[in-house]
């Protein structure tokens, strides 16, 4: 089983006729993934891969089923097509824009909350369960990275998945299903609202999640597993533990003011609910082998 | 996007939040001249990004013009403050605090109002919560009466004075939603005998991503502590002077900020952090030489593992800035990902002896700097 998506999946790609749009479609075909048309306003008639374009989503529902949404689309036009593609009644989608405004990113949450949609990203690489489906930009081809296994991987960084995800495969395990909720200071998915869908795959042994400093995502989880709510093992890497106080490094999050959002914080309060947490990206294997023997 | 007191005022008063008199002064001479137009006693404000000017001594209320004048010249002359704003003093019954922000897991904006304004807001949260009203407001729906109504009362206010702090409140509302601030405050927000009510000062933050829609908001020299992070900024290139001695070239964030602390946990100390990810991959020789004006570095520590940011064309683009600049400092490469074969095979070819390993990349880069290897 997989999280979020396999291959029965319905996917319209939003933006196929794009350079990232149509290159993209090609390697989520490849991985398995059922892109059923694509969408781009003005190109009616067009194929990519030998699939139909649309000028809409409406449209191409005239000929076909969709329940999945994959968004190749510039952050000023983001919050526009999510809306067309919850209004088209699709609950699953996903966006690697970077760069939506932050008062749309609010407005995409909130809707996508009222009409129970799951939308991931923005600024994120996507979602893979390995050797099934994928949606986003990953690279599934680097087989010490994309190994198909039982971990579930939660990250907030594209560059830094690679790195502990090697670091997963090397200590001999493979993952389940990635989910990347993207380094946007508010994330359109959160972490804890993924854990139930891991807690229930009956495929995924353990959780790994690669946090960084900034927000209360990581806190958020050790509440779920205070609760009760998620009771699998759990890892966590979260980097900027010696970022100086104050200075905005990298993703719009990850800035620390005061002692909310530290990485002390987050580690503090992972560790006292029980999960682990690996100061180095090389000792996550280790912990993993640890828990799972 | 950081607003300097005196672009939030203006924001301010083009929404209808009431502000004293002021008065921009980049010079003595201005100072001078603007000093005529006041009635005494004013405020001399210095105009930077910096919290906490008054206990820095950045700020300071005088009686008389050649008071004023002294003060101002020694903030130009001894503190290089390149800006003041002069304000006339506001006689005020009380202070209030009164913010929007953003509430990234609820994703509403959430007001923050307290009677006791002037303080640390902060600190105030974490000591007496319960002297803090909020509330949340969902943007597509607006700001209604029942919010104003929980926070007027919730302050304690009563009478004409709901009045006016509703429409200072709504007023505010309109700005953070105009402006795409992901911060407006108003602290302190005095409140006058007379009961109207007047911002002391303001703190405006546009959200960076919102920056293209806000036009006539430049980055300057002022919003930056280094003359390398102004240029680099011009650039489009995140990049942070830090005292150390090892200058990272990194793609991602996540994975910079991961090698800034596996580079302190090693000992070493980091001179620049840099990040070429995203659209910004093929800029290595952009990247480079920023490095190279950080003259601190000892050595040049490149790790990447991407994507779309493929290590074949950042390969190609550090050999095109090794070719230019001929580089006196040694430079250790981690660069993985989409075609790293390739990659590994370009970086052979200038010499160097490319890594696959974080975290050996980063112990060499540390034994560079420290002389333990050369």
């Amino acid at each position: 089983m997989s999280i979020f998506i396999d291959q029965s999946n319905k996917v319209v790609v939003q933006g196929m006729t794009g350079k990232e749009g149509s290159y993209w479609t090609k390697h989520m075909q490849d991985m398995g993934t059922n892109v059923v048309f694509g969408s781009t306003p003005g190109k009616e008639g067009q194929q990519v891969e030998g699939i139909p374009v649309y000028h809409t989503i409406r449209r191409g529902l005239r000929d076909h089923d969709v329940d999945t949404a994959m968004l190749f689309v510039p952050p000023a036009y983001t919050k526009d097509a999510i809306f067309e593609a919850l209004d088209a009644g699709i609950r699953k989608i996903v966006t690697i824009a970077d760069g939506i405004p932050l008062h749309e990113l609010l407005q995409i949450r909130s809707a996508a909350k009222s009409c129970g949609a799951m939308v991931v990203g923005g600024n994120t690489s996507g979602v893979i369960s390995p050797g099934k489906a994928m949606m986003g930009v990953l690279p599934y081809w680097i087989e010490r990275v994309y190994k198909p296994g039982r971990i579930g991987v939660m990250t907030r960084s594209g560059s830094l998945t690679n790195e502990v995800t090697a670091e997963v495969v090397k200590a001999g395990f493979g993952v389940s299903t990635l989910m990347g909720v993207g380094g946007d200071s508010v994330p359109l998915t959160r972490f804890a609202e993924i854990l139930p869908l891991y807690q229930a795959d009956p495929d995924t042994d353990a959780v790994v999640i690669i946090g960084e400093l900034g927000g209360t995502m990581e806190e958020e989880v050790a509440q779920a597993m205070e609760s009760g709510a998620f009771t699998k093992p759990l890892v966590a890497f979260i980097g900027g533990r010696t970022a100086p106080k104050g200075k905005r490094m990298g993703h719009a999050g990850a800035i620390v003011t005061g002692s909310k959002g530290t990485v002390e914080a987050k580690v503090e309060a992972l560790t006292s609910a029980g999960g682990r947490v690996a100061k180095k990206p090389s000792m996550l294997g280790p912990v993993l082998r640890e828990l799972i023997t | 996007m950081k607003l300097f007191e005196y672009q939030a005022k203006d924001a301010f008063r083009q929404c209808g939040i009431p502000v004293p008199a002021g008065v921009l002064a980049g010079s003595i001479d201005e100072v001078s001249t603007a000093l005529d137009e006041f009635t005494m006693p004013c405020v001399v404000k210095s105009q930077v990004l910096h919290g906490g000017r008054g206990k820095a001594g950045l700020v300071r209320v005088v009686d008389n013009a050649d008071a004023a004048r002294e003060y101002a010249r020694s903030l130009f002359e001894e503190r290089g403050v390149r800006r003041v704003l002069l304000e006339g003093a506001v006689e005020f019954e009380n202070e209030l605090y009164l913010a929007i922000t953003v509430d990234a897991a609820a994703a509403k904006a959430t007001i923050l109002a307290c009677a006791e304004g002037g303080v640390d807001i902060e600190e105030l949260a974490a000591t007496a919560p319960e002297k803090i009203v909020t509330q949340m407001v969902d943007l597509d729906r607006g700001l209604s009466g029942f919010h104003m109504r929980n926070i007027a009362f919730g302050l304690g206010l009563t009478g004409d004075r709901i009045k006016a702090f509703n429409k200072v409140l709504s007023a505010l509302y309109q700005a953070f939603r105009k402006f795409d601030a992901e911060l407006i405050e108003i602290n302190p927000l005095f409140m006058t005998k007379e009961g109207t009510f007047i911002a002391g000062d303001g703190k405006l933050s546009i959200d960076d991503n919102s920056i293209a829609r806000q036009p006539g908001y430049e980055i300057t020299r002022d919003h930056f502590d280094h003359e390398i992070e102004y240029e680099a900024a011009l650039a489009g290139i995140p990049y942070l002077q830090f005292d150390g001695d090892i200058s990272l070239m990194c793609a991602g964030a996540g994975l910079t900020t991961t090698v800034f602390d596996l580079i302190n946990y090693a000992g070493g100390s980091v001179a620049n952090y840099l990040e070429f990810g995203g659209p910004n991959y093929t800029r290595a020789v952009d990247a480079m030489e920023l490095c190279l004006k950080n003259e601190q570095a000892k050595v040049i520590l490149i790790v990447t593992f991407g994507t779309v940011a493929r290590a074949d064309v950042i390969a190609k683009g550090l050999a095109d800035a090794v070719a230019k600049f001929k580089p006196s400092i040694p430079i250790v490469t981690c660069i993985r990902g989409t075609n790293e074969e390739e990659a590994f095979q370009i970086l052979r070819d200038l010499g160097l002896t490319p890594l696959s390993e974080t975290e050996e990349a980063v112990q060499q880069a540390v034994d560079i700097a420290a002389g333990r290897i050369s």
